[in-house]
């Protein structure tokens, strides 16, 4: 007895003392000064890891079973999918940068917003490469506001663009007739349903964007500065605005407004049961496998604000600074920004986001695809998206959101 | 006794016997903690600074979350084990057949965030109670449905703490049930004492130091638990362990110091009162195992 | 039935009631995360689904790395018990039948990992792995899950010990036999009933670590949690349903083969 368990704390020991040979002083930047021919054959044959978060089963399909076969046939690279959330991917690789750890096990993830920037600052990111990729170049190209810009982080080619949604509200339309089309109209609605509505805590992503519309339609003419950088000036003009307004809907909300969703997810379940007669939330199309498996009723419609419009959020692929294949990486970000990729993720059945590419800048026959694509009935319009959709703004302003909310509004 | 033979051989034999568990504990827990303590000492950036803790302490919602943390884990312990201490006493008998003991596995099978779901799923104004009550007539609207969940004091959270705590209260306690020697019980009620008299003469002394070592493990848990107070739980106050994931993972990272101090304080408090316990019956045990033989 | 509990005394009575009460209380609501697996569209105040469907289990199945994660969590979790079980046999040894200086300090300290937050622990960790090299390995996740698991099993075979007592022991030290042949002869029949609660209660645990897993699996291993957990910030809840009914079997197949080989090896020995 005493002896195996010597034995095995020896074997531990051991593990433990000889496992720190594998850090990769080389680095692996130089692939970024290679050519695109010389890139893509170097992959052949490669393991990509793309980390991202694994909780939709669309996404996952698409994924797994459109996109890897795909990638395994046209390229011979095998794209393993691993499933984790943002937050922890983050954490494993702002640890690792910490210890040195220059050979990781992530090549691809999926990120924007706030996460952009921390692992901006953090520089846990590889570098600039999207000016590299060959569809960015033709499809997307350097010009394009969600190129430049991520959430008024500049990105500096250090990520590229993936997926474009649109955040819109859902209403059951057996028990509302007419929605509300602008934030007025909105708060009138609510005093009149008193109970139900409600919007998520704002340290949600969805409940943050939610006041954020609130805050665009109070800076009014400055609206535009907002994704330029943050700045008090255009706080301190619009903020009476956004917290009168929250103020003034608070007691007409689901439970009086003393408690909030903690999350969309709650905020759907609320939808669902009926306790609540609207959700909202990015992707103007989430509705359609919702109402597919039963959670949203089948009269689920969407509609969004003509005033101030609905903010539109970018997100992208990025390669952390240890990626083990930053060759492979890149040809897969390469792919998943061909039309034919990004049409297929538009399909309802798989994913059924927005696409980054520029309309303008496709063959007339990927154009037609996509405007003879049905999105489902749930979803608007791409004239009407198109019409009212606003830039996100810059992420200082979702953490004034985040410190201020809960002082002005629910410790009233 | 052969544990008298000498002292030093006897005290070789305990360090070789705990020591294998004792450096893997110390290494587990003595690095992470080390890491940690120091983490919550400095800034992202990496300078020493004990602003976090100040910030900390003069914040009230820290300290409204920190008495709502305490109050909802001191009140799911005492209920938990109230209750299992109950149906301990009177089914222990029947848990002696395996069958019937694989019951009690069953809702240790369950990862408590499942749990929370049942009792949000049970016990929300649209759960499957309001339903049941409204489709018997008793209930006009499911707005009249009293708030459960998601309410300020705690209830749903307790209720699901307490739900998911009383099988591990009976499993902690059957053991000791099956050493109990219940001829002493009835010697009690023969010489005309009650119910309760058998209980705290023959059984408690038995029981205590299982019942604090439980309350201190439960206590721990509950106040550094994440899941169900986040499914369960109001807006503000929020549980502290709660606030400390928002602080670890909410917006830039120059937050992280303060959500490694709000979990630090709860443990040194809980490793304290445990420390504190253990060595309060620490003598009492020994008697008892001495004492025994067969 | 009047019969019947005309013959019942009053104490039989109340077990039975409390028997009842238990059942209701904590196993009937599996039968509902079970109905919740298959339904579409429960909406209040229905008391039943509005329909059933078998998409929530499809979709599980045809996750491409269920087979890879339930491979990877057993292996995980074999070595999880095992470890526990060379860990946790002589600690408990000494912790029950001997007494000396700072006792309560080294129990303290035994108990301590699952008083401080896991979390906590985990996050520290993390640097340390990595440099050690075995962050993102199933021996590094191992190593973590015996953080929440070493405690418990100290604890419940200490408890087999105590209720051993010391004196079959001495006895059989007296009589001459070896280490050895004591913990074989005289201790393993008797702790058996614990070793069982051991390795199903650490198995349950480990089984059950999500940001332990992630944070040192570093989604390199990726064991059942990894795959259910992202779920719940989904609004399909009969797939978290589905997912918590495998998540349920999985220590009942577990303990059913553990229980299957504990006879064979128990025939092999007697036979010896």
């Amino acid at each position: 007895m005493k002896r195996k368990v010597t034995f095995i704390i020896a074997t531990l020991l051991f593990i433990v003392a000889c496992g720190n040979s594998e850090s990769n002083e080389m680095g692996n930047k130089e692939v970024l000064s290679k050519e695109w021919d010389e890139i893509v054959t170097s992959s052949k044959g490669t393991e990509v890891n793309l980390f991202m978060w694994g909780g939709d089963e669309g996404i996952n399909q698409y994924i797994d079973k459109w996109a890897a076969p795909r990638l395994k046939e046209e390229h011979n690279i095998t794209l393993n999918r691993q499933p984790m959330n943002t937050e922890e991917f983050m954490q494993k690789l702002l640890t690792e940068k910490k210890a040195n750890k220059n050979e990781g096990t992530i090549d691809v993830i999926w990120i924007n917003g706030s996460n952009f920037k921390n692992a901006k600052n953090a520089d846990l990111l590889l570098g600039s490469f999207s000016k590299k990729l060959p569809h960015f170049q033709e499809y997307i190209g350097t010009q394009d506001q969600n190129a430049n810009y991520d959430q008024g982080t500049e990105i500096n080619g250090l990520e590229a663009p993936w997926g474009n949604v649109q955040f819109v509200f859902h209403y059951d339309s057996s028990k509302v007739d007419i929605p509300p089309s602008t934030l007025g109209e909105l708060k009138q609605w609510i005093h009149d349903n008193p109970g139900m509505f409600t919007y998520p805590n704002v340290s949600d992503f969805t409940g943050n964007t939610f006041v954020k519309h609130l805050l665009m339609k109070g800076a009014g003419e400055e609206s535009s500065l907002l994704s330029k950088g943050f700045d008090k000036k255009v706080i301190q003009d619009s903020e009476e605005y956004v917290w009168n307004y929250l103020n003034d809907i608070k007691s007409d909300l689901w439970r009086n407004g003393e408690t909030y969703p903690e999350s969309l997810t709650k905020l759907d379940t609320l939808y669902s049961q009926g306790e609540i007669l609207m959700t909202m939330g990015f992707n103007e199309a989430r509705g359609e496998s919702l109402i597919e498996n039963g959670t949203f009723p089948d009269s689920t419609k969407s509609f969004v604000l003509k005033d101030p419009g609905s903010i539109s959020n970018t997100h992208y692929l990025s390669i952390p600074f240890n990626s083990p294949n930053p060759e492979g990486a890149m040809t897969v970000i390469n792919f998943l920004e061909s039309p034919e990729a990004q049409i297929a993720k538009m399909d309802p059945k798989m994913w059924g986001e927005g696409t980054v590419l520029n309309f303008d800048k496709l063959s007339e026959e990927d154009q037609q695809m996509i405007e003879t694509l049905n999105r489902g009935e749930s979803v608007l319009s791409t004239e009407a998206l198109n019409e009212y959709k606003l830039p996100d703004i810059d992420t200082g302003y979702t953490e004034w959101i985040n410190n201020e909310w809960a002082n002005r509004i629910v410790e009233q | 006794m052969n544990g008298r033979i000498g002292l030093l051989s006897n005290n070789w034999k305990i360090s070789l016997y705990l020591l294998p568990a004792f450096a893997i504990t110390l290494l587990l827990v003595g690095y992470g903690t080390w890491s940690a303590v120091a983490q919550s000492f400095q800034t992202i950036d990496g300078e020493w600074t004990i602003a976090t803790y100040a910030e900390l302490f003069s914040s009230d919602a820290f300290f409204h979350s920190l008495k709502l943390t305490f109050r909802v884990a001191i009140l799911s312990t005492l209920l938990s084990l109230v209750i299992g201490l109950v149906m301990t006493r009177m089914l222990y008998e029947l848990f002696k057949v395996s069958t019937w003991k694989l019951l009690v596995w069953i809702p240790m099978l369950i990862p408590h965030f499942v749990a929370g779901y049942l009792v949000f799923l049970f016990l929300s104004q649209s759960g499957l109670l309001s339903s049941l009550l409204y489709q018997i007539g008793a209930l006009e609207n499911r707005a009249n449905f009293p708030v459960l969940v998601q309410e300020e004091f705690g209830i749903g959270i307790i209720l699901t703490y307490v739900w998911k705590e009383v099988p591990f209260v009976i499993l902690m306690l059957l053991p000791v049930y099956y050493e109990i020697d219940h001829r002493y019980s009835e010697v009690v009620r023969t010489l005309g004492g009650s119910n309760w008299d058998a209980f705290k003469t023959v059984e408690l002394p038995w029981l205590l130091p299982v019942l604090i070592e439980t309350s201190v493990i439960l206590v721990a848990f509950v106040a550094s638990a994440f899941e169900i107070p986040y499914l369960l739980g109001v807006t503000r106050p929020e549980m502290l362990p709660v606030r400390a994931y928002e602080w670890f993972y909410n917006g830039d990272w120059s937050k992280r110091p303060l959500a490694f101090s709000a979990m630090i304080l709860p443990g040194v408090i809980a490793l304290l009162l445990a420390t504190l316990s253990i060595g309060a019956v620490q003598k009492h045990r020994l008697r008892m195992i001495k004492g025994r033989s067969r | 039935m009047r019969l019947f509990l005309k013959g019942l005394g009053k104490r039989e009575l109340a077990t039975s009631f409390m028997l009842i009460l238990f059942i209701i209380l904590f196993i009937l609501p599996f039968v509902t995360i079970g109905l919740k697996s298959v339904s579409v569209g429960w909406r209040w105040p229905a008391l039943l689904p509005s329909g059933l469907s078998l998409d929530a289990w499809r979709s599980i199945m045809k996750d491409p790395k269920l087979i890879e994660s339930l491979v990877t969590t057993f292996k995980v979790a074999f070595l999880v018990v095992l470890l526990n079980l060379l860990l946790a046999i002589p600690a408990a040894r000494a912790l029950s039948h001997y007494m000396f200086k700072g006792k309560s300090i080294i129990e303290g300290l035994l108990l301590s990992p699952i008083l401080i937050p896991g979390i906590l622990l985990a996050m520290g960790l993390q640097f340390t792995m990595i440099q050690f090299g075995i962050a993102d390995k199933v021996i590094g996740v191992v190593f973590v899950h015996l953080i929440p698991t070493l405690p418990y099993a100290i604890r419940v075979m200490r408890a087999g010990y105590e209720r051993m007592g010391s004196s079959l022991y001495e006895q059989a030290s007296v009589l001459g036999a070896g280490l050895f042949t004591r913990f074989f002869t005289i201790a393993l029949p008797l702790l058996l009933p614990s070793i069982r609660s051991l390795m199903l209660l650490t198995f349950v645990i480990s089984l059950g670590q999500y940001a332990l897993t992630a944070i040192i699996g570093g989604g390199t291993v990726i064991t059942l949690p990894m795959l259910y957990y992202p779920y719940f910030s989904s609004s399909n809840d009969a797939v978290i349903a589905g997912f918590s009914i495998l998540f349920a079997l999985l220590p009942l197949l577990f303990i059913g083969f553990v229980e299957v080989m504990m006879r064979l090896v128990i025939r092999a020995v007697n036979r010896v």
